[in-house]
């Protein structure tokens, strides 16, 4: 029996086979390991940086998809289909007067970073600095008649207002100005917040790293006083273009995103693998507004006219990827003041606007609309210029850039705004009717009121529904509103879109009825 | 040379001075407050005006450039007061993404292009010249944004070889090299088509002077006469070329950085003129335009290094 040598390991690899092998493990090597595969990462899509950690300087959701994940407030939106709020640091909370909100924190809850208990002192802090005028805060007025906050307690307070203000409870508690943070850190880091990492937090999450452009590395918070994350690192990546962000989401780069109406019929025939898609009624409106101060315009039969010769269905197919319901004004099915339908129908009635063109003895009508250069809107314009040749009416469309457009109708921007004629506009909302309504007072002409729409009635009904707590009472002012609005001739309804999101089935995401996600609540599926 | 070197130099200053002030004029005198489209609907009248006089909007425009410049010159570019941090710190934290995006698609354009141009000369006329010559002309034809969406749609998607966006994790370069690959390989492919015509044609010319007769007379290597002597003379005008196509490249790198969701110049400058954020954008643009004029400088420069009759020709 012979016995052979036995060989060394490898001895049978040649020099080319050796090269081949390492460079093999070189290009291995270079694409990244899936860490976390275990789903125990999130990766969430933002559309544009949120500005920074400080509540003063919040502009819109951005920063509330961040500040949710690594603070808290005494309030929180209810995930889910309705507008509801639930209990956040707060064991109890109660309007008892109307002036007067009472509430009383948790106890145990904590801040990160060794800096204690969250108390009612946080609370004061938090919110009385967006009433100092040199703070320059940019959501002081979503505050209202907020006069400051009285520490009863360690864990209690009363919120005081000079006079009542529904909208506390629905755009100032759960959302961005409602947001607590930690009196002790801020103060010791000069009073404002403009470090790299936030110095203290109380969410689910906390800060890691700020890629600035790029990303927030955000990761399991262990100081968090509520039930832990689900996901060890979320990260909430910066993605400009939706197409960008859809192919990333077929790629799984991302887990969570929002997506253009453009793609959801398309998505909805051809569901991706391993992903869903839900569409949300979306908050914003989307109106044609009309100049009622112009000349061309003073006969109402010329407005009316033009209102009739706007085919809102047609904009919705051509504009809107017929994924997106006509609107019936500016309020959002869901929230108090919504209209169940227009005084005018949304179809077209080309009849009519001829019609009453006749009657106010006009033979053609050649009118302006000015637009911003996206495409959603100067598809709309195109097809209204379309649509309103058939009553006579030619539309010339001029499309803007965002500065220049914003810049039309304000009156310290030069004469520009007194030669309005039509505008199509989309002006964003929260989940109160105030918000809407604001923008259209008298006093607004000559700054967001570019139709120059004014009524008394319209400026008091305003007015009193800020103060008014009845829900049905406010319900009805709204309504009203909205129908003088309408009556004025000056604005066509046209929608509040869609908000589409696409997702990972891995993950079970949590959002706003509008379909913003709120991140601190995304669990695994 | 030196002389040579100060004039161009000169020369590139006075390129940004003039750039930076003509577009500060423009940006300035566009109609609109903008305050009203950074602020946005919910500020107050105070807060617009506090923004106005801390962005010093309210000073005449010829203060107003005299105040940046007087900036510069010391070194600071300003004061994002839409995000409370200095433009500087946002900017130079750009920079080192574009310019690795820039860099990295001219190094493989380039490569590629001068060795494809250097091979056609040499086969002048033959099927495989035609064919390079195909493919050059297709790639200078494809839009840098199109190549971006297919080539993510291919490889990221469909082939799963690259990660679709962002630019890796920091300190790691491989991971950096990785996210790279695919977005300078979408703004560096009309390049390969552009220095390959430009080496090609250059080459042809070459190879008919006297210089390399003599050199083949005496029987050197055919290689060592077409790619030691031959190219060495025949890439300056591609490397002139890639010099002022940065500009192009930081254009393209717009789009680029938006498609793949990469930090960097291109999408800051986009982000800061949609939302009239001024003293971003004149910060970035400051920089951008610095880098283009410095790459077009050496260029210049590296050119007068290689041919003595450029620098005394200028």
């Amino acid at each position: 029996m012979t016995k052979t040598r036995p060989s060394a390991p490898f001895s049978n690899v040649t020099r080319r086979q050796l090269m081949a092998g390492a460079a093999a493990l070189s290009v291995g090597a270079m694409i990244p390991v899936a860490a976390w595969a275990d789903g125990s990462r999130l990766n969430v899509r933002a559309y544009l940086e949120p500005d920074d950690y400080d509540p003063l300087d919040a502009s819109g959701f951005l920063e509330e998809l961040l500040y949710g994940c690594i603070y808290r407030k005494l309030i929180q939106y209810v995930p889910g289909e309705e507008w509801d709020w639930q209990l956040d640091l707060a064991e109890s909370i109660e309007q008892t007067s109307p002036t007067t909100i009472e509430f009383r924190l948790k106890e145990g809850q904590m801040w990160s970073d060794g800096y204690g208990e969250i108390t009612a002192e946080d609370v004061k802090f938090s919110m009385d600095r967006h009433m100092v005028e040199e703070n320059n805060s940019r959501i002081k007025p979503d505050l209202g008649s907020f006069t400051h906050v009285e520490v009863t307690g360690t864990y209690s307070g009363i919120i005081h207002l000079d006079r009542p203000f529904a909208p506390l409870w629905t755009i100032a508690l759960p959302y961005l100005a409602g947001t607590v943070i930690c009196k002790e850190a801020v103060e010791a880091a000069g009073g404002k917040i403009t470090t790299a990492v936030p110095p203290a937090v109380s969410g689910p999450y906390r800060v890691v790293e700020h890629r600035l452009g790029e990303r927030w590395v955000l990761e399991r918070n262990p100081e968090f006083s509520g039930t832990p994350a689900d996901f060890e690192r979320v990260d909430l990546i910066v993605v400009v273009d939706d197409s960008a962000a859809e192919i990333a989401k077929d790629a799984g780069d991302v887990d969570f995103t929002s997506i253009g109406a453009g793609s959801v019929q398309r998505l909805r025939d051809n569901p991706p693998a391993g992903s869903r898609m839900t569409v949300h009624p979306a908050l914003f409106y989307h109106w044609v507004g009309l100049n009622v101060q112009h000349p061309k315009f003073e006969d109402e039969r010329v407005r009316q006219a033009i209102m009739h010769a706007i085919d809102v269905p047609s904009i919705m197919q051509a504009a809107f990827f017929d994924v997106a319901e006509p609107s019936t004004g500016i309020i959002a099915p869901g929230l108090i003041g919504h209209r169940p339908e227009t005084l005018i129908p949304p179809q077209a009635d080309f009849a009519r606007a001829r019609e009453l063109l006749d009657e106010a003895g006009i033979d053609r009508l050649e009118i302006n609309i000015d637009v911003l250069n996206n495409v959603t809107h100067t598809t709309a314009a195109q097809v209204m210029q379309a649509m309103m040749a058939q009553a006579g009416i030619d539309l010339n469309i001029s499309v803007h850039e965002s500065g220049s457009f914003w810049s039309l109708g304000v009156a310290a921007d030069g004469d520009r705004w007194q030669d309005l004629e039509l505008t199509i506009k989309r002006f964003s909302m929260t989940p109160d009717p105030y918000y809407a309504t604001a923008w259209f007072v008298s006093d607004q002409i000559g700054d967001w009121n570019w139709e120059q729409f004014s009524s008394e009635e319209f400026d008091r009904l305003h007015d009193e529904a800020l103060s008014e707590t009845d829900p049905d009472l406010r319900d009805e002012m709204y309504r009203r509103m909205q129908d003088l609005m309408e009556e004025s001739g000056g604005y066509r309804f046209l929608t509040h879109g869609v908000t589409a999101n696409l997702f990972a089935d891995s993950i079970a995401p949590a959002t706003r009825p509008d379909g913003l996600p709120l991140v601190q609540f995304f669990r695994r599926a | 040379m030196l002389q040579y070197a100060f004039q161009r130099v000169l020369l590139a200053l006075a390129i940004v001075f003039v750039a930076i002030s003509a577009l500060f004029t423009i940006m300035i005198t566009l109609p609109g407050d903008p305050t009203t489209v950074l602020l946005g609907p919910r500020a107050t009248p105070e807060l617009r005006a506090a923004f106005r006089a801390n962005m010093g909007l309210d000073d005449p425009v010829l203060v107003q450039i005299a105040n940046f410049w007087g900036r510069v010159l010391t070194g600071d570019l300003g004061m994002d007061y839409n995000r409370n941090r200095p433009v500087a710190e946002a900017v130079f934290s750009a920079l080192p993404h574009t310019m690795a995006l820039v860099f990295g698609a001219i190094f493989w354009s380039a490569s590629l292009g001068i060795l494809l141009g250097a091979f056609s000369a040499d086969n002048r006329n033959s099927w495989l010249d035609r064919v390079t010559g195909v493919i050059s002309v297709g790639f200078i034809a494809a839009p840098s944004f199109v190549v971006a969406l297919y080539s993510l749609l291919l490889f990221s998607v469909t082939l799963r070889w690259f990660p679709t966006i962002g630019a890796g994790e920091p300190g790691d370069i491989l991971s950096r090299l990785y996210h790279l690959a695919l977005p300078s390989f979408a703004i560096g492919l009309a390049w390969v088509g552009y220095v390959a015509r430009i080496v090609r044609a250059s080459m042809l010319e070459t190879l008919g002077e006297n210089y390399i007769r003599t050199a083949r007379a005496f029987g050197l290597p055919r290689r060592t006469v077409i790619y030691g002597y031959a190219l060495r003379l025949a890439i300056l005008p591609a490397v002139q070329v890639l010099g002022v196509g940065i500009g192009g490249m930081l254009s393209s790198a717009v789009f680029a950085e938006i498609v793949f969701s990469r930090p960097g110049l291109g999408s800051l400058i986009y982000d800061s003129v949609s939302g009239r954020n001024y003293p971003v954008v004149m910060g970035s643009m400051l920089v951008a335009i610095g880098f283009f004029v410095t790459c077009a400088l050496i260029a210049d420069l590296v050119n007068a290094a290689l041919d003595p009759r450029h620098r005394v020709k200028s």
